[in-house]
């Protein structure tokens, strides 16, 4: 899925930044902890951060790799557990049904 | 149900049929909103009351800039399910001191105008009803009949909505800090499925602890837990790139 010429890192590089500082703060520390019972680990920002950087530079291959792997276990992480329902294919039908102001009580 | 227990009391009511058979045992949490099905009152006895007055101009500032509420009226509007303030939200008198509720018979969110008071309070109640908004238009969700379904939709309103930030559970007189905010969600979630349905505290425990693991990490569509509004600003700008995001994995 990494696409030859067009590729380009999946989110910008001011991006990575802003989550590598982000996590490094009191604030969202203590919201993690406050969530997680622990706290958080920073490095991996830093270092999409770097491979970010590195492949605007020159164009890397081996950080555009690094940079897809790490965003790539992102998302496995996130479908670790099977889900609860199943998804729909096309919204409710009854979404956009007018209200039936007439129901009887 | 504590003080002004935030919304999601009355998830997924009873739809017209099943109401008419006469639910004896389970009137799937109707009986808080003893306005719903009725005939709405007219224009000129509504706006003289002003708590609809004010329940609809809080709404009105909610969704206009909450970002909380337009990274999810924006991810509704994706999937198909495009919210209409009108058709979709109704100002009513409640019961007791639930919030709001999501009624998926009708597809509408209620929203207690005698019970919330401030801007805050309504920020919080219409992003966790507009959640499980989103869950009933993304998944099929079987909230009558399902404990499950319906513990996983509460687990993931209250962990997204903001309902246990620390200053709110410190409000409720709930102290505790190292990893408290699941305490509170599934608190919070058993409580609210003991509101709407007629089921054991036993059953509504296991039916929380089961799903759980899943639903607490199930952080659609934020992508992570928004613990303040520039966390949810985060999210949105997120959710507005994943097309990019998506086509560079």
């Amino acid at each position: 899925m990494a696409g030859g010429e067009t590729w380009r890192p999946p989110r910008l590089c001011e991006d990575y930044w802003w989550e590598w500082k982000h996590c490094r703060g009191l604030r969202h520390a203590f919201h993690h902890y406050y969530a997680h019972g622990e706290l958080p680990a920073c490095g991996r920002w830093r270092d999409d951060y770097e491979a970010c950087r590195a492949w605007e530079r020159g164009r890397a291959a081996a950080a555009q790799e690094a940079l897809c792997k790490s965003e790539r276990a992102r998302v496995m992480e996130k479908q670790k557990y099977a889900p609860v329902w199943t998804l729909r294919k096309s919204p409710p039908p009854e979404w956009y049904l007018p209200l039936d102001q007439d129901k009887p009580n | 149900m504590e003080r002004g227990g935030e919304a999601a009391a009355a998830e997924g009511k009873a739809a017209e049929g099943k109401a008419a058979e006469g639910t004896e045992e389970d009137d799937f949490g109707y009986r808080l909103f003893p306005d719903r099905n009725k005939k709405p009152q007219s224009f000129l006895v509504r706006s003289l009351f002003t708590f609809h007055n004010r329940c609809q101009l809080m709404l009105r500032m909610t969704l206009d800039t909450n970002p909380y509420a337009q990274l999810l009226l924006e991810a509704m509007k994706q999937s198909g399910c495009t919210v209409f303030n009108d058709r979709h939200f109704s100002c009513e008198n409640c019961d007791g001191c639930v919030s709001g509720g999501f009624d998926s018979a009708t597809s509408q969110i209620v929203l207690c105008q005698n019970n919330i008071r401030h801007q805050s309070h309504m920020n919080r109640v219409v992003t966790h009803e507009l959640i499980h908004a989103f869950d009933h238009c993304r998944a099929h969700v079987d909230w009558f009949n399902n404990v499950k379904h319906l513990a996983c939709s509460e687990i993931r309103a209250a962990n997204l909505s903001g309902d246990c930030t620390l200053m709110n559970e410190i409000a409720r007189f709930k102290f505790g800090l190292k990893g408290h905010h699941q305490a509170c969600v599934r608190d919070r979630a058993i409580r609210s499925i003991l509101a709407v349905r007629k089921v054991s505290k036993e059953m509504a425990e296991k039916a929380v602890d089961e799903v759980f693991d899943a639903c607490f990490n199930d952080l659609e569509p934020f992508g992570r837990i928004p613990h303040s509004k520039t966390d949810a600003k985060r999210a949105y700008r997120d959710f507005q790139n994943r097309d990019r995001y998506n086509a560079n994995l």
